[in-house]
C-alpha cells in the first residue's frame, strides 16, 4: 500500500486520503455538552412573569400603604387615645412643635385652643416641665403640656374638648379620690378622665407594672395642679 | 438570523470540526476540549458571522485559531528538555515527532504518516483533500493568499509521498 501511495500522483494521494483516511465522528455526548453549555439558565416560562408581577404588587403596596385609610377603632374614647397617642409619639420623636413656657404663654395658648388653665402644674422634683404647645386632633383644637421624668420618660398632658365622650367603665382605676380610665394603645399607657366637658390625657410609655405605679403618682401630680376650663 | 437557528446550522458540521480537530491533537479528549470551545467562541461572537457567507469555514477557522493559541503554546511548554532548556525552536514546517505513547494509534501507515506532516501542511491536506473545502475557503481558514494554500498542498503531498517511502524502507 506504500508502494502506491509513495509513487502516486497528487490527485491520486488526494484520492487516498478522502477514501482510506479514517474519519472520527463527534461523539455524541459533545453535541449535547454543547448544546448545555450555550444554554440560558432553565428558568420556568411561568416564573418570570409571575416573579414580575409579584415585585410589581409589592412595589404597589408598599407605596400605597401611607395612603390606604386606618383601620380606626369603634369605640370614639379608643379613637381619640389613638390621636393623641400619635401626637405624643410625635412629640416623643421631634420634640414640640413651639414649645412655650408657662404661664408667661397661657394667654396665647388659651387663644389659640380655646382651653384656660386656671391652675397648671408647672413641674416638680420629678417631673420637669419641657413646654407647652396647642394642638389639633381629631378636628378639636387641644392644649399639650409635655413633662419628663428622672428616668427620661416623656409625659405628654393633653386637653380636648370633648363634651359627648363616654369613658369605657370596664378600664376604670380607682386612684385616691379620682377614678381615671387606664387606656393602652400601641405601646403606650394613657390616662384618661374627663373634666366637665374637656377630656384630659396623661401619656407615656411607662407600661410595666413597676412603672404603672409610678405613672399613678404623676397623674395625682398632674391631676391635682391642674385645672382646664372651656375658654368660650 | 436568529441565535437558535445560527446553533443549529454550525452543529450540523460538528462531525467534520471533530475529525479535524482529532488529527490536530492526535488526541480525542483534547478534540472534545477543542470543539467545545470551538463551539462556544462562535456562539458567543455569532454577530461577527455576515450570513450568506460559508459557515463551514468560519467554524474551522475559529477551531484552527483555537488550537494555535492554546494548543500548540501548551506543546511548546511542555517541550522542555530534561535539561530545563525550552525547546522551542521547532522551525516552521518541520515534522512533528512520531507519536508517543500518549497518543492516539494511527491506523495505517497513511494516517501516521499525515500525522508525522506539520500543521501547516496537515491542515491543508484535509482542508482541501479530505474536507474537499474550495481553496478559497481553506485560504479564508488558514489566513494566508489561495497561492499560497496551492504552494502548500504541492509541498504537503510530497513530503507525505516522502513519509511513506520511508516507511516502505
Amino acid at each position: 500500500m506504500n508502494e502506491r501511495f509513495s509513487d502516486a500522483s497528487d490527485e491520486e494521494l488526494g484520492q487516498r486520503l478522502r477514501a482510506e483516511l479514517p474519519r472520527y465522528a463527534a461523539p455524541a455526548r459533545l453535541s449535547a455538552a454543547i448544546v448545555e453549555a450555550v444554554a440560558p439558565p432553565r428558568r420556568s416560562a411561568w416564573l418570570a412573569p409571575a416573579f414580575a408581577a409579584a415585585a410589581t404588587a409589592l412595589v404597589l403596596v408598599l407605596a400605597f400603604v401611607p395612603l390606604l385609610p386606618r383601620i380606626l377603632p369603634a369605640d370614639p374614647a379608643q379613637r381619640l387615645m389613638r390621636s393623641v397617642v400619635a401626637e405624643h409619639e410625635r412629640a416623643l420623636m421631634w420634640g414640640a412643635r413651639r414649645p412655650e413656657a408657662i404661664p408667661t404663654a397661657l394667654p396665647w395658648l388659651t387663644q389659640e385652643s380655646g382651653i384656660g388653665l386656671t391652675r397648671v402644674f408647672g413641674g416638680d422634683d420629678r417631673l420637669a416641665f419641657r413646654g407647652a404647645e396647642p394642638v389639633y386632633l381629631e378636628g378639636r383644637r387641644g392644649i399639650a403640656l409635655h413633662y419628663r421624668d428622672a428616668d427620661g420618660h416623656l409625659v405628654t398632658y393633653m386637653v380636648l374638648p370633648a363634651p359627648a365622650l363616654p369613658l369605657p367603665d370596664r378600664q376604670r382605676v380607682q386612684v385616691e379620690r379620682w377614678k381615671p380610665a387606664l387606656m393602652y394603645d400601641n405601646g403606650f399607657l394613657a390616662w384618661v378622665w374627663k373634666h366637665g366637658d374637656l377630656a384630659c390625657f396623661l401619656v407615656s410609655d411607662m407600661v410595666s407594672e413597676a412603672e404603672l405605679e409610678t405613672f399613678k403618682d404623676y397623674f395625682v401630680r398632674v391631676r391635682t395642679a391642674t385645672e382646664p376650663v372651656p375658654a368660650y | 438570523m436568529p441565535q437558535s437557528e445560527f446553533e443549529r446550522l454550525a452543529l450540523e458540521h460538528i462531525d467534520a470540526l471533530y475529525n479535524f480537530a482529532v488529527y490536530l491533537t492526535r488526541n480525542p479528549p483534547e478534540a472534545d476540549d477543542l470543539v467545545q470551545e470551538t463551539y462556544l467562541r462562535a456562539f458567543r461572537f455569532a454577530d461577527r458571522f455576515t450570513p450568506g457567507t460559508h459557515l463551514r469555514a468560519w467554524l474551522f477557522q475559529i477551531l484552527r485559531n483555537t488550537f494555535l493559541t492554546f494548543y500548540r503554546v501548551r506543546e511548546r511548554e511542555s517541550a522542555i528538555a530534561d535539561d530545563g532548556v525550552p525547546d522551542w525552536d521547532v522551525p516552521m514546517f518541520h515534522d512533528a515527532p512520531e507519536d508517543s505513547s500518549s497518543v492516539m494509534e494511527a491506523h495505517t501507515d497513511l494516517e501516521r504518516a499525515l500525522r508525522r506532516l506539520p500543521e501547516e501542511f496537515r491542515t491543508v491536506l484535509l482542508l482541501a483533500e479530505v474536507e474537499g473545502m474550495p481553496l478559497e475557503e481553506v485560504a479564508r481558514v488558514m489566513e494566508c493568499p489561495v497561492g499560497t494554500v496551492k504552494s502548500r498542498i504541492f509541498r504537503a503531498k510530497e513530503r507525505l509521498r516522502a513519509l511513506l517511502r520511508d516507511y516502505k524502507r
